[in-house]
């Protein structure tokens, strides 16, 4: 299969699994095949599947394409969906409509008075008394 | 690696040579008694079959991070795939046993939650008639478990009422952060005991530890070296004391002469080839499934069911924990991305066990945050959540985007680890068609959920749903017992006095090879319902003392 076939196809997948829908976009909006052949050099080990689901017949329509390969390769399934997902949500516009900032580095001050502390809540806790059955003697 | 410790780890020994002690294994127990027999002037040589890590491999600070560690850094070793681990036959087991081979172990890939067994753990038989009692008792342990938290670096907060008095952890417990919060205030609307989260992840810079940022991937390696693992805790300090550690080489055979004394192992070296490794004592720390399945292997004319199993009980009462978690969503934001992953907040409010409830001993919940977006959608990354006969649109589409919406940096997961109780038919067994990449069997894995695991988790799912609920929850998603949950691996060369009853006596000794010891969790004779790494530790701190207080009473070959 040619890479612009290919392409083709996995755009009408991807555009299935993830439309536009409220405020966000359709996958092919943001992301490109090239992006999606980046992922897939993060995960070489789906490569194979991938390609093999990309050959699914689409005379039926795309919906119907993924039921099919779905319920016939599952692994097929899953290679294509991961890497659709997967570039999507790497994607800069999308973690930004969505308010991720990706695995962040957070400081703090860990000599902070935390608010359980001050709050009454803890405390709440240590007056219910012990919890642990003592074994004395066993 | 980015240690110092990268610069001085390998150190072979010279051919021929015999060491005082050779351990199997340089995760977490291993790593302990490395570095305190070392300490103590035996010459020790460790072996692991894996490498030491290289923390540029962890993604956790990058935008492909859920792509790649939901392959690279699955806990379960036949996703990873990976050739310095060994697979494992899974076909008969509910739970699949997760762990990882290099050095730091298995806990490379750990939350790093840390909670020492309770009082009532170490006495099952004497108060709820079932199983058995340790050899010792809580208090006996505690001074090594405070100990090993000093060596550790645990972040946590001293007094909470669900145990004894003891002294206080040697760093401030990490910040809660939005999802701890919203669980504790569940917990506090019920009435319930919860307590800030004890982590071995120190909030403070310590050794080669670097402190926490709340990156929030503990699971799946720690990018800022801050997640307390014995390759940074540990190893710099053993190597620095003399031990000498071999990475890439897989043990094969525990070597035992004609009257039954271990004289070393045979291991595979990073070419291929076999090498022998002589030794006066040799340790076992290859965890529940790798200690049993190396003795399985160490059968010969004179022990053809196995190496130290005169009592048949090498490989068997093998506990896992079962595991439910509960995902739980609410209207507002609670930056559910943001670390520590391991525990913000846990709960031992059903631990005890209550016969009112239909069955015996009980379990810990520790309330985590529920990640990216990827894991989150149910679609993939996380199947945890989705059932197997589920139509694709149910995760995809709209409902793609709605399920996100909801659930992403929304929702917390309360995970419940239930106390499993030992049964000789959950076992570990080698496998009669499946091998590693040198060709060794597999362990197999033989193991069922009972009857009472089921109701104590039902139980405990049914509590947290009010909690949650309690606390506002909009969404709740149930998966009980979770498959890919086998983190802890414990019982499989049972503790006691009696040889026909027990694999080791209750410093660890084989009572077949006397000079052939277990220190990782195998040998434990009830699972507790805590993460078992701060009492293993502990128990191995206590054996390795012990072996040092009588070295010269030890009786060699």
């Amino acid at each position: 299969m040619s890479a612009p076939e290919a392409s083709r196809v996995f755009y009408g997948l991807a555009d299935v699994l993830i439309p536009a829908f409220d405020r966000m976009p359709r996958f092919s909006d943001v992301s490109s095949w090239e992006d999606a052949q980046k992922s897939l050099d993060f995960r070489v080990d789906l490569k194979e599947a991938f390609a093999r689901g990309l050959t699914v017949d689409l005379t039926g329509g795309a919906e119907k394409a993924l039921e099919t390969l779905n319920a016939t390769d599952v692994e097929a399934f899953g290679a294509v969906s991961t890497i659709a997902l997967a570039t999507y949500y790497m994607n800069p516009k999308v973690r930004e409509l969505i308010g991720y900032p990706g695995q962040e580095n957070v400081a703090y001050d860990s000599k902070a008075t935390q608010s359980y502390l001050t709050d009454g809540s803890l405390a709440k806790v240590v007056a219910r008394g012990s919890k642990y059955r003592a074994t004395p003697g066993l | 690696m980015g240690t110092e410790a990268g610069d001085r780890r390998d150190s072979r020994p010279r051919r021929d040579e015999e060491a005082d002690v050779v351990i199997v294994g340089a995760g977490p127990s291993g790593s302990v008694a490395a570095l305190h027999l070392a300490r103590a002037g035996f010459s020790v040589v460790a072996l692991e079959q894996g490498d030491w890590p290289d923390y540029a491999d962890y993604t956790g600070a990058r935008p492909e991070h859920e792509l790649v560690s939901t392959k690279l850094w699955h806990p379960n070793p036949n996703v990873r795939d990976n050739p310095r681990d060994y697979p494992v036959d899974n076909s008969t087991t509910d739970i699949n046993p997760l762990m990882f081979a290099g050095v730091g172990g298995s806990a490379t890939l750990y939350g790093a939650q840390w909670m020492h067994f309770l009082p009532s753990d170490f006495r099952v038989r004497s108060l709820d008639g079932v199983a058995d009692d340790w050899p010792y008792t809580y208090e006996d342990l505690l001074p090594y478990q405070l100990e090993i938290e000093r060596e550790v670096g645990v972040s946590g907060l001293a007094g909470d009422p669900a145990f004894p008095p003891r002294g206080g952890y040697p760093f401030p417990a990490l910040p809660m952060g939005s999802v701890g919060r919203r669980g504790a205030l569940g917990m506090e609307r019920m009435g319930w005991h919860w307590w800030p989260g004890s982590n071995a992840i120190p909030s403070e810079k310590f050794g080669e530890l670097n402190p926490c940022v709340r990156r929030g991937t503990c699971l799946t390696g720690c990018p800022e070296g801050a997640k307390s693992t014995t390759d940074r805790s540990h190893w710099p300090l053993a190597l620095k004391a003399g031990a000498r550690l071999v990475t890439n080489a897989r043990v094969k055979e525990i070597e035992v002469t004609n009257d039954d004394f271990a004289s070393g192992v045979v291991y595979i070296d990073a070419n291929g080839r076999d090498r022998r490794q002589r030794a006066k004592v040799v340790i076992l720390c290859a965890n529940g499934v790798g200690t049993p399945r190396l003795l399985l292997m160490s059968r010969g004319p004179r022990h053809p069911e196995g190496l130290a199993n005169s009592s048949g009980l090498v490989g068997k009462r093998l506990m896992m924990h079962p595991f439910a978690s509960v995902l739980a969503s609410y209207e507002d934001p609670l930056d559910s991305w943001r670390g520590p992953f391991g525990q913000q907040v846990y709960s031992l409010e059903f631990y005890e066990s209550d016969e009112r409830r239909g069955f015996v001993r009980g379990s810990k919940w520790n309330c985590m945050p529920s990640g990216g977006p990827v894991g989150v959608s149910g679609a993939v990354g996380s199947k945890v959540y989705v059932a197997e006969s589920g139509r694709f649109q149910d995760f995809w589409g709209e409902n793609l985007h709605q399920n996100v919406a909801r659930r992403f940096g929304h929702s917390l997961i309360w995970g419940i680890v239930g106390e499993d109780l030992p049964d000789e038919a959950n076992q570990v067994v080698l496998s009669k068609d499946l091998v590693d990449s040198d060709g060794l069997p597999a362990p197999q894995i033989i193991y069922k959920v009972n009857e009472n695991s089921n109701r104590l988790l039902q139980f405990n799912i049914d509590r947290c749903l009010e909690s949650v609920s309690a606390a506002g929850a909009i969404e709740t998603l149930v998966s009980a017992p979770v498959r890919e949950s086998g983190w802890h691996l414990i019982g499989t060369t049972v503790m006691g006095s009696n040889p026909k009853t027990s694999v080791v006596d209750q410093w660890g000794a084989c009572h077949d090879v006397p000079n052939l010891y277990v220190l990782d969790a195998s040998t434990f004779p009830t699972s507790g319902a805590t993460n078992p790494t701060a009492t293993l530790m502990a128990v191995a701190l206590r054996n390795a003392r012990r072996l040092i207080a009588e070295r010269r009473n030890q009786k060699v070959a």
